[in-house]
């Protein structure tokens, strides 16, 4: 680049920068509330975000917590929910009760079974006979 | 603290914000390179220039002022964490991308008015393309110097877009090879060549500048 292209190059930037200072009030008046607008709803902008940036965390670790209470609540609720018809049904309808199993059974009526049987077809000819 | 107090408190400190900004623009214009401490402080030593660089570019006051005031506005919004020393090429690539944005929606309301039947006059002649009118002061015929610069302002407006843009980035703005190809969106070597057409074409229309 040779001097007369600096020389084009150093008088083109003076007239820009001059006419950039010449600018009418109004304009100016205008680029400054412009900058001023920018400033302000970027300020605004910034609280929203720094709000949602709060917010959404805490609003995730409800949701888990939520999440995490409903793995827990069946178990419980599946228990009482086989153990309701049963008890139901001792309270309702007391001859259709099941034996007992043999782990709760006194373990007696296991030993004497052939007596319990003898017992039971007497006692019951004994009742028809009378 | 109730709003009544608040207010006046608000308009006095945003107005020594602006007060201070302004100086701090006036020590970075005379320090052409020198890194702002505050965007305020930064919009206030391009909001000028970067009225006239838009227009430059589109030839228009209303439109340069939208023009500037969205590029101000992208800029606080999305950029505003990013280091002071990089605000530079970011504003003025934020603003190209606004002019040219301007340049298509002002080529398609151009078509769409020929099509309504306002792209000839009454003998069949073809009108020239729709431009919105420009009412606003003109500051180029009131004070000293303004002559020049008007005639630079026609030779850089008649040069094609891409050289346009290397030139006033690179000369009128004064940023580096590197910073200008960012600002671009092209390689060094482009804006070098984009550069050098238009510097030739305009040696050419200024030839009373030697």
């Amino acid at each position: 680049m040779n001097s007369s292209d600096k020389q084009f190059e150093k008088r083109a930037r003076a007239l820009y920068q001059e006419a950039a200072q010449r600018i009418d009030p109004a304009t100016a008046g205008r680029l400054r509330a412009a900058r001023r607008t920018a400033l302000e709803t970027a300020s605004t902008h910034g609280s929203s975000h720094h709000r949602a940036r709060v917010l959404l965390p805490v609003g995730a670790l409800a949701v888990m917590a939520l999440a995490a209470l409903m793995i827990w609540q069946p178990t419980p609720h599946q228990t009482d929910s086989i153990q309701a018809p049963a008890a139901m049904a001792t309270a309702t309808d007391p001859d259709s009760e099941l034996p007992p199993g043999a782990d709760k059974a006194d373990p007696g009526l296991y030993q004497n079974l052939d007596f319990y049987s003898w017992l039971a077809a007497n006692g019951s000819n004994n009742q028809s006979k009378r | 603290m109730e709003p009544g107090n608040a207010r006046p408190d608000d308009s006095e400190h945003n107005a020594v914000n602006s007060v201070s900004a302004v100086f701090e623009a006036e020590l970075l214009a005379q320090d052409g390179r020198a890194v702002p401490t505050s965007l305020d402080a930064f919009l206030a030593s391009m909001e000028r220039r970067a009225f006239r660089m838009a227009e430059l570019h589109l030839g228009n006051r209303e439109d340069a002022l939208d023009a500037v005031q969205d590029a101000m506005l992208r800029l606080v919004k999305h950029y505003r964490g990013k280091p002071a020393e990089e605000w530079t090429p970011l504003f003025w690539g934020i603003l190209r991308r606004r002019i040219v944005d301007l340049q298509r929606r002002r080529k398609v309301r151009s078509i769409v008015v020929g099509w309504l039947g306002g792209g000839h006059d009454e003998d069949g002649d073809e009108l020239p393309a729709w431009e919105p009118a420009d009412n606003g002061p003109d500051p180029l015929e009131k004070l000293h110097g303004e002559q020049s610069y008007a005639d630079m302002a026609a030779a850089v407006k008649q040069l094609p877009q891409r050289q346009r843009e290397a030139f006033i980035l690179r000369v009128l703005e004064g940023l580096d090879v590197a910073e200008t190809a960012q600002v671009m969106g092209c390689s060094e070597g482009s804006v070098k060549t984009h550069l050098s057409r238009a510097m030739q074409h305009l040696r050419e229309e200024l030839e009373a500048w030697r």
